[in-house]
């Protein structure tokens, strides 16, 4: 009972990127302070302010966001207004238009009407941030994806800031994005009107990690989290590692264990082509050695009629067991194209017979090597082939 | 919450696939009328569920993958980070999926890219399930909501969740299938964008996000940096696990299992995947059981190997034979297959014989044009004069003179050019002037028959021009023939013929066609 407990309990954190950023709350340095002394001043002294907050995915850019609008709502209940707009689902002006209307709306309790024209919206919020300015209460526009926004003519942007140049406005913009260079691709007249404030998010430094690290003693434990880190330091990558550890909890004790941690590393390991290699049947891995037999040759486009050139030949000259007709082979053929291991070099496909459409390997002769020594089916011939060509 | 099955009216259409995994099911439950259940109950997979052990005799080979998958969701009512299953094709994994569905009895909405082939009817298709809409005749099958955008979406997904999590705070699962597919639309990056960081963009802990795939997760990864969800991969069938899935439901079990050991080894060094084996084992199977008079008895050595003499032949011609599905009982050898192993089998060149190699029909006329195309596509257009003189005979290829080393190397090189180009185009008026040569010449071999064996043929006399023109339309809507694109100062358009050589040949033999006379060997 009690394990079921804790392990609903871990889940239902480790789902939630609020909870986890908190704990970084308390130090005066984080992105979260910086960000929070930046809206609260704005707000307190009604000035106007926009800032872009930038990091690689999965840094908890959108979650300090969501963690500081949560407080100064608790701290200044009726002095904000926040408007949400998300570059992947609003890129199009006219869209976001009607986005910002609609939520202004349901902010006052208006009608919202979704005949309006983009212009009577554009109109509406400008009069709204007016009002707003006037009655003292601050507008903060979030702007997920805010590289997403910069594409096109950036009317959307230009009005945004273009308002808070006016003295009546009191709004805040807040851009999030993962492209580092994201205020390199404002327009030169959005550019000027932005305030080129930009809070950095960078993965946790190394003093963060040993103190993690020094929970558990264990070598085998720093050696993964390690080698967890080193691909990718963001915090949610070690999230998702942690609560793969945790659903692994042994139900019956209700401890998490070194095993949970190392099966959770694995299954973040995987090598898909490789794995996609153990499972080709033989005459899928002759067909690939084949192609790797052309390639060697230095033939600049091959086709399936050559394949089986090749294929024929392999097979008169040593005699084995796996000839198959031409229409099994062409089967197989398309089994390796759908496992994505061969594809054509066009990507037309003018109507042309799959035969003759010129194909590539998409791994590399290591790969294959490693996959022919790794397939417990593999026949010793077609090591002995690939050998010939002293891939090791 | 019973297991009651709900009136017809009431469930909601599902989607569900039923394909490789037939399954046991208990009889079904009466129906007796309730108070109405709690709306998530309308999600629940329809059939009562399953306990653990079940699911994983169900599906055999894939107890650490729904074990993984078990966890990975977790307990009733606990929020899970999104979950990608990834796997070559008719590897189990919607089945999978499924029946874990069925075995926790919970409420899942399942919509696959592969039915909803645009973005507006994969939204609407997700919406009409949560808002427990049936399509009908009375709307004109129209959904319930109109949604075109990712931002309407967006909005009207959480208003359905909003309403289906005010009574309770239970968790539902939106189950996206074959989402390798989405890379083939219009605008794809976006919706794939969207639809794998649906979860952050919802920010709803109650929904639980479930993608299946058959390409690998490195297929999404996106220019600006994605987020890879918790992926768990469903690796190919070892022979072992496709030795317990076909001895699945069998009506006498030793007797399956004796035909498996022998046909299994050999077709599994050729393809690996379920459905194309169960399609092959099947006519082999009743092929098996033939000599069998009692196919309930359980044999013995002596039987096995009489019955494994018996079906060896038949296996080799199998192996070379893809998806066929024989339309008559009988098995024939294909005179295609030739096996080194026991070397027993007859090349059959039945040119009148009853079981005709062509599946389908085509008319005379058609075949003539089809074997046309074919040589003009094969043979370049300078060859014409010498192949086909006036009286639509063929002169002798043999070429007297000595081939010197420099045409032999241009010969070489020609034949590797016409392979890996491919056939060739030819503008129509050689097609038809092709076509009237063969037709007259074969005009005259059939009188010639006609007049010696005093049986009529069933030929009859040979189409005209008109009739081909018509034919040559069918031929391309077939996709015999191919129309390049023409030059307008050309003239008529340029073709190409698509057909291979076993289908060429086949189509010569069915009609007596000394079709390898008129090829250009190299």
């Amino acid at each position: 009972m009690a394990a079921e407990k804790s392990l609903a309990l871990f889940r239902s954190r480790l789902c939630d990127t609020r909870f986890v950023h908190s704990a970084f709350k308390s130090s005066p340095e984080s992105n979260y302070s910086k960000l929070k002394f930046l809206i609260s001043t704005s707000i307190s002294e009604g000035c106007n302010n926009s800032v872009l907050l930038l990091g690689p995915r999965g840094s908890g850019k959108a979650a300090v966001v969501d963690l500081v609008l949560e407080d100064l709502k608790m701290e200044h209940p009726d002095a904000i207004s926040v408007i949400r707009l998300n570059g992947l689902l609003h890129s199009d002006d006219n869209s976001a238009l009607k986005e910002i209307a609609r939520q202004l709306c349901l902010e006052n309790q208006l009608l919202f009407s979704k005949m309006a024209s983009s212009d009577d919206n554009s109109q509406f919020m400008i009069d709204m941030l007016r009002e707003c300015g006037l009655a003292h209460k601050g507008v903060i526009f979030v702007l997920d994806e805010f590289d997403l926004f910069t594409q096109g003519k950036q009317r959307l942007l230009y009005s945004l800031l273009d308002a808070l140049q006016t003295l009546t406005s009191q709004a805040v913009v807040i851009g999030v994005s993962c492209r580092l260079d994201a205020d390199q691709l404002l327009e030169k007249r959005v550019r000027s009107r932005f305030s080129h404030r930009k809070i950095l998010f960078i993965p946790p430094p190394a003093e963060d990690i040993q103190r993690l690290q020094n929970i558990f003693s264990d070598k085998k434990f720093k050696e993964i989290l390690n080698s967890l880190l080193d691909v990718d330091g963001t915090i949610s990558n070690l999230l998702r590692f942690l609560f793969r550890a945790v659903s692994c909890i042994d139900m019956d004790s209700g401890f998490l264990s070194l095993e949970n941690f190392k099966s959770a590393h694995l299954c973040t390991q995987r090598q898909p082509k490789i794995d996609a290699l153990q499972g080709a049947s033989i005459l899928e891995l002759y067909i690939l050695v084949c192609m790797e037999r052309l390639e060697f040759k230095e033939k600049n486009s091959y086709n399936f009629t050559s394949i089986m050139k090749e294929y024929k030949a392999i097979h008169d000259a040593y005699k084995t067991s796996d000839n198959y007709a031409n229409m099994v082979c062409l089967r197989a053929f398309e089994h390796l194209l759908d496992r994505e291991l061969i594809s054509f070099t066009d990507s037309k496909g003018w109507n042309q017979p799959i035969e003759f459409r010129p194909v590539k390997l998409l791994i590399s002769a290591h790969e294959l090597y490693h996959g022919l020594k790794s397939n417990s089916a593999c026949p010793a011939i077609l090591q002995k082939l690939f050998d010939h060509e002293s891939y090791k | 919450m019973g297991n009651e099955e709900k009136t017809p009216q009431a469930t909601p259409k599902r989607a569900t696939r039923s394909s490789s995994s037939s399954l046991a099911t208990s009889p079904n439950p009466s129906i007796h009328p309730q108070t109405p259940p709690s709306l998530p109950d309308h999600l629940l997979f329809p059939q009562p569920p399953i306990s653990l052990s079940q699911l994983l005799s169900n599906l055999p080979g894939r107890k650490p993958q729904i074990l993984d998958i078990v966890r990975l969701i977790g307990p009733r009512n606990s929020p899970m980070l999104p979950l990608l299953l990834y796997g070559r094709a008719s590897t189990g994994k919607t089945s999978t999926v499924l029946q874990v569905f069925r075995h926790l009895n919970r409420p899942f909405v399942y919509a696959s890219c592969r039915s909803c082939h645009s973005p507006r009817i994969l939204f609407e298709t997700v919406l009409n399930q949560l808002l427990l809409y049936n399509r009908n005749k009375r709307d004109g099958y129209s959904s319930t909501k109109r949604c075109e955008r990712p931002s309407e979406f967006v909005d009207l997904l959480r208003d359905a969740l909003r309403k289906l999590g005010s009574k309770e705070t239970s968790m539902i699962y939106l189950v996206f299938d074959n989402v390798e597919l989405i890379r083939g639309w219009i605008r794809s990056s976006g919706i794939i964008s969207l639809l794998f960081r649906l979860f952050d963009i919802l920010k709803i802990p109650e929904l639980g996000l479930i993608y299946v795939s058959s390409a690998t997760p490195d297929a999404y990864y996106s220019m600006t940096g994605s987020i890879e969800p918790n992926s768990v991969y469903f690796p190919d069938y070892t022979a072992d696990d496709l030795h317990s899935i076909f001895m699945r439901n069998q009506e006498n079990p030793k007797l399956y299992s004796s035909f498996l050991s022998v046909v299994l080894k050999p077709f599994v060094r050729v393809t690996r995947r379920v459905d194309e084996l169960a399609t092959a084992f099947e006519p082999l199977f009743r092929k098996y059981c033939e000599p069998l008079t009692d196919l309930k008895l359980v044999p013995d050595e002596i039987m096995k190997r009489r019955l494994f003499v018996y079906l060896q032949p038949h296996l080799a011609a199998s192996l070379n034979e893809t998806f066929s599905i024989p339309l008559k009982d009988s098995f024939e050898a294909n005179k295609e297959g030739v096996s080194t192993k026991t070397g027993s089998i007859r090349k059959k060149c039945g040119g009148k014989d009853a079981s005709a190699e062509l599946d389908f029909h085509m008319s005379v006329s058609a075949k003539y044009l089809l074997l046309s195309a074919f040589l003009a596509s094969r043979n370049p257009a300078t060859l014409d004069a010498a192949l086909f003189d006036s009286t639509g005979g063929s002169s002798s290829r043999k070429r007297k003179r000595k081939s010197s080393q420099t045409s032999i190397d241009n010969m070489d090189d020609k034949a590797e050019e016409m392979l890996i180009k491919g056939p060739g185009s030819f503008p129509l008026e050689r097609l038809l002037a092709i076509f009237q040569c063969i037709t007259s010449l074969s005009e005259d071999a059939l009188e010639e028959e006609q007049i010696g064996d005093g049986v009529t043929t069933i030929n009859g006399r040979i189409s005209l021009m008109s009739d081909a023109l018509l034919q040559l339309s069918t031929l391309c809507n077939a996709n015999f023939l191919h129309k390049s694109g023409s030059c307008p100062l050309e003239g008529s358009g340029r073709y190409r013929s698509t057909v291979d050589e076993d289908l060429a040949f086949k189509v010569a033999r069915s009609i007596n066609f000394p079709l390898s006379k008129y090829m250009y060997r190299r």
